[in-house]
């Protein structure tokens, strides 16, 4: 469970996402100007097109947004409604946070999502870094055996996690990692998947560029760090959100590598809500909504950088 | 792709050196710990850790309090207290006793004590506490022995057992006597029928497929008198799941009750749409809550088995045998089940105490006219004499051959006797690699 | 180059190159051809390895070695608690005799072949339904991308509830008429409506994708075939297609790789067991239901990660050499 099948995909986003900027020079320019409503060769779009459009966009708004929407209805629901009526009603009648206070009430939520941010920040840090440092390498630097490194980042990438999971505790007990954050955050400090999504990125930068630098005497950290890293800009956002993603959601590992319950992250910790001897679902709705709610915020923050290519290739020219 | 042509570098055998130095380490591998001795007789002192299964977040107080009683019964002694959530811990416990990080006292239930007293991690508490053993129902303390070990592997801690809830408004409107309910397997499926063929197939009276304990209940015998092989495919166990394959053929019981779980069959007879769900006391309180009108209507009724004896659930908390304090290890797994703490904890949560006496207690035997204390009067009485069906070797990987053959047979993929016959041989199997 | 990290390489090497066939000679020679700056290179060669040492240590030592000692398990019958002895290809013979084993590559390959080529057109159709910049159009290509970011156990969570037998789809389906499905009780439909909801939470992050991809699709192209009289469906399938043929490739094999491994989605609709008798076990699930719990077979269950590792590996080299003959 610990690898989110999202992960995967990730590599792939990046291939395509940093090919915008080379190639959005041969974009013809104005297009913007031309009005908003505007298909991709300028001219307007029928009025009923557009009404067609907007269908198909809500239907699919409907499907995307639709059952989080009812999670967080059930999470609002009172305790005197009954949240299994036939059929289900969608809103609640009597709207009420108490559920969210009664998760703060039941387990220590705020020290969990805190050892949790702990964990997803440091990730999202290691991962940027690491993965950016190694993709830059296999992308750029010319060494013997970089085809074997490769290698070994792709083979690590293709490794059934579910079937190592106590090997790689027992390497972390031998460390003497076990029951600390460090242990959590270890093995997905620096995923095969992000290194190789950087390396594709870098791969995809003119030399030009770092040889113009290279020219006026800049030594490898620094085209590094001033050339080629500002230049994969989108690809380290991709790869921010989902190590946070992955750190934020995870379960099992923790779980096996944690035993002291202070250091519980939130996915553990909104365990203990499915009680032994009763278990409320407006308090696990409740729960699951505070567990959602930071990645959307933080995804809300970082949509700039996602979407930035697509938007530049379709402004600049 | 190209690859540089640069001859041998001596920096790559620089680096596997390093990184060889890095893994070697690792590859030695750290039995750790070899603990300590069995003897608990010693001096109560030391720090030990407690793990229990899934109950802080609403018995915080309890613990720490018992917890402070202790420490001041034995000044010299320290207990950590950790709780593990609901999911997992059996990972969890495998993840810890393989690495030698399993804590001193633990919250286990009969079949996660089995594997660890074949592996040699649980005490056995016959050696070293056989004195205690008089204090606890003696139902209770043979349910954490393992069939081809002596010894006995845990103390018994608390007891569950509950009535059978059914729907009285599902059972009128089929035209049942709603104050009727069954009491015999032969009254539950001609009901469960009348139920289905009323309803035209909309409402099933039963929601989950038979487990192994209902197999025992059914008066099946599961397995030899030497724990080396399993039983239930006798005529008796064939002859029970005839019986549901017909229920299940007219929808007498519920068309998702094969990829049921305990939740979710749970949430159909709140939403009303099966007429009957074993529970417990604890159940009422969630019925009034999540689904008033099903509150209004509900029945309540003893379990039903041919044996006579009811099903319970025992948990248990077992001792460590690598922990370096096994006299204070001991004592605070005795002080956690003994029977003033245990009493005080089944008054907190509907759960029954498993040391001899605590049942007579008013608290279980005098009525004051609530449902809840009728319940729990009712299920202290019928825990006399119930029994643990589920035998201690019955696996996880066990659970899920029987189910998926229970399956097999209620679709009609296989006949009842050649799906039992499979699950047999795949649990006997399954047993002697154990 | 035949080796699986050439391969992929390749094809990271060609994604790179950008979706754009009217470019000759796309794919790895370009890559290589790129007009290479010997300076550069030269300086280039002094620290590699300490940029790729962070990421290879970690990878080694928390990954790649806990699977090394995954192989040498699948020769062994060790179990949880119980140390092994070598029994040679004993676990692999077994794999070949059990039911379940073969049940859960069925339903695994079956999960490919479905879940890739919904993933690899639907969300082409719905990079193109929100490309046009018309107003309100960043709120959309927000949500569609909920899904991505939210967790598998809530999402998993949230489709029970609406899949069940009264919940919100059967209530909608009753009230057109349509009648009660089963989707959470029969064992295809189980297996498809996970298959459903991987698709769902995969549809916005391939959007994004493909979006990119457009972006780079030159305008003159699509102005051309209008001016031949191409209507939008001609359109598509001799201008859009071909120009984002190369991020399809990479979409599929990804994807593959992924379904091929897929548990959660599995895992949390049909139930631990595996839907009705266990039908819709995956090769994973199987893998986390013998190997884990105290009694877990680790032996067996290593010798399936191992089955698991070599089709993976074997179905990115099958993409890639599916796309090289399209290529040549």
């Amino acid at each position: 469970m610990r690898t989110q099948p999202t992960d995967d995909a990730a590599s792939a986003a990046v291939a395509a996402r940093e090919e915008t900027p080379r190639k959005s020079r041969t974009k013809p320019a104005a297009r913007s100007r031309r009005g908003r409503v505007a298909d991709e060769n300028g001219r307007r779009m029928p009025l009923w097109e557009l009404a067609l459009r907007y269908t198909l966009l809500l239907v699919m708004l409907a499907l995307m947004i639709g059952p989080f929407l009812w999670q967080l209805s059930t999470s609002l629901k009172g305790p005197h409604e009954n949240i299994f009526s036939s059929p289900p009603s969608f809103l609640p009648s009597d709207p009420t946070l108490h559920n969210y206070e009664r998760v703060a009430d039941t387990i220590p939520v705020w020290d969990y999502a805190l050892n949790s941010l702990k964990v997803a920040a440091a990730n999202v840090f290691t991962n940027c870094v690491g993965a950016a440092l190694a993709g830059y390498a296999l992308a750029r630097l010319r060494y013997r055996g970089r085809k074997a490194a490769t290698l070994v980042f792709i083979l690590a990438m293709l490794v059934p996690v579910e079937g190592i999971i106590i090997a790689q505790f027992t390497t972390m007990r031998d460390l003497e990692l076990n029951n600390t954050l460090i242990g959590v955050l270890l093995p997905g400090c620096i995923s095969a998947l992000n290194v190789l999504l950087m390396r594709n990125a870098f791969l995809n930068l003119p030399y030009e560029v770092e040889e113009a630098a290279f020219v006026d005497g800049a030594n490898v950290w620094q085209r590094f760090f001033r050339i080629a890293l500002p230049a994969v800009k989108g690809t380290l956002a991709v790869v921010a959100i989902f190590a946070f993603m992955g750190a934020w959601d995870d379960f099992l590992w923790p779980l096996i590598v944690l035993s002291d319950p202070d250091k519980f992250t939130l996915t553990i910790g909104l365990n203990y809500l499915h009680g032994t001897f009763a278990n409320d679902e407006r308090l696990v709705a409740a729960g699951t909504v505070i567990a959602v709610l930071p990645l959307i915020v933080l995804f809300a923050c970082l949509q700039r950088y996602f979407f930035r290519g697509v938007g530049e290739g379709a402004v600049k020219g | 792709m190209r690859h540089s042509r640069i001859s041998r570098s001596p920096r790559r055998a620089v680096a596997a050196a390093a990184l060889a130095a890095v893994m070697l380490p690792l590859s030695a591998c750290g039995g750790g710990d070899e603990g300590g001795s069995s003897d608990a007789s010693g001096k109560v002192e030391g720090e030990i850790t407690f793990q229990t299964w899934n109950l802080k977040a609403n018995f915080k107080s309890y613990f720490e309090g018992l917890i402070d009683d202790f420490e001041k019964k034995y000044p010299d002694a320290k207990v950590k207290w950790v709780d593990q959530p609901g999911e997992g811990y059996a990972d969890k416990i495998s993840a810890d006793a393989a690495g030698g990080t399993l804590p001193d006292v633990v919250n286990v239930s009969p079949d996660l004590v089995a594997p660890l007293a074949k592996a040699g991690i649980a005490l056995d508490l016959d050696k070293s506490a056989g004195k205690y053993e008089k204090e606890y129902l003696p139902g209770a303390w043979k349910s954490h022995q393992v069939p081809g070990l002596e010894g006995t592997y845990a103390f018994p801690w608390y007891l569950n057992t509950g009535p059978l809830f059914y729907n009285k408004r599902l059972f009128k409107d089929a035209g049942l006597d709603a104050d009727k309910p069954p009491k015999t397997y032969d009254e539950l499926f001609a009901d469960a029928e009348e139920l289905a063929d009323k309803s035209k197939g909309k409402v099933a009276t039963l929601a989950n497929v038979p487990t192994v304990e209902d197999f025992g209940r059914y008066g099946v015998p599961l397995m030899n008198k030497e724990g080396t092989g399993f039983t239930f495919n006798d005529k008796k166990g064939v002859e029970l799941l005839t019986k549901y394959k017909k229920l299940y053929d007219v929808k007498a019981l519920d068309g998702q009750a094969l990829t049921a779980t305990p939740e979710s069959t749970g949430k159909k007879f709140l939403t009303e749409a099966v007429a009957m769900n074993p529970g417990s006391a604890l159940d009422l309180e969630k019925f009034k809550k999540d689904a008033p009108r099903l509150y209004q209507n509900i029945g309540i009724t003893p379990q039903i088995s041919s044996t006579g004896k009811d099903n319970m659930y025992v948990m248990g908390v077992m001792v460590n045998t690598r922990t370096k304090r096994t006299p204070a290890a001991v004592a605070f797994a005795h002080f956690v089940t003994d029977a003033q703490r245990q009493m005080s904890f089944a008054k907190k949560v509907a759960i029954f105490p498993s040391t001899k006496g605590s049942l007579d207690d008013p608290y279980f035997t005098k009525a004051d006219g609530s449902d809840v204390a009728r319940v729990r009067i009712a299920a202290a009485k019928s825990l006399k004499t119930a029994v643990n069906y589920t035998p201690v070797l019955f696996s996880e990987q066990m659970k899920i051959e029987l189910r998926n053959a229970v399956a097999r047979a209620l679709q009609g993929k296989q006949s009842p006797k050649e799906a039992l016959d499979n699950a047999v041989k795949a649990c006997d199997r399954l047993l002697k690699q154990s | 180059m035949k080796s699986p990290a050439a391969a992929a390489a390749r094809t990271a090497g060609r994604a790179a190159e950008g979706p754009a066939p009217q470019k000759s000679g796309t794919g790895p020679r370009a890559a290589a051809g790129r007009r290479p700056a010997r300076r550069i290179r030269r300086q280039l060669v002094t620290s590699p390895w300490l940029f790729a040492a962070p990421g290879l240590v970690i990878v080694g030592v928390f990954i790649l070695y806990p699977f090394v000692s995954t192989i040498i398990n699948s020769f062994t019958d060790k179990r949880q608690l119980v140390e092994g002895k070598y029994v040679g290809l004993a676990n692999f013979r077994e794999l070949l005799h059990d039911d379940m084993f073969w049940i859960g590559l069925r339903n695994s390959t079956l999960y490919v072949l479905v879940v890739v080529p919904a993933l690899v057109v639907l969300p082409l159709l719905l990079a193109l339904l929100v490309q046009k910049q018309i107003p309100g159009i960043t709120f959309f290509r927000s949500a569609f991308y909920t899904p991505v970011v939210a967790s598998i156990v809530v999402v998993g969570l949230i489709w029970v509830w609406m899949l069940d037998e009264r919940g919100l789809v059967n209530a909608v389906l009753e009230a057109v008429g349509a009648g009660k499905v089963g989707f959470l009780s029969d064992q295809w439909l189980l297996l498809f409506s996970a298959m459903g909801v991987t698709v769902w939470k995969g549809l916005g992050y391939y959007m994004i994708i493909y979006l990119a991809a457009l972006a780079n699709v030159p305008r003159e192209l699509h102005e051309a075939a209008a001016v031949d009289g191409a209507g939008p469906v001609r359109r598509f399938l001799s201008v859009t297609v071909p120009a984002v043929r190369s991020t399809m490739v990479l979409v599929a094999a990804l994807s593959s790789v992924a379904a091929f491994k897929v548990f959660s989605e599995v895992y949390l609709m049909a139930g631990p067991t595996g839907g009705p008798a266990g039908e819709d076990t995956t090769l994973v699930m199987l893998v986390q239901r013998t190997g884990t719990g105290l009694t877990g077979r680790v032996g067996y269950a290593s010798a399936i990660s191992v089955v698991i590792f070599v089709v993976t590996v074997a179905l990115m080299l099958l993409v890639l050499r599916a796309d090289r003959k399209e290529d040549a």
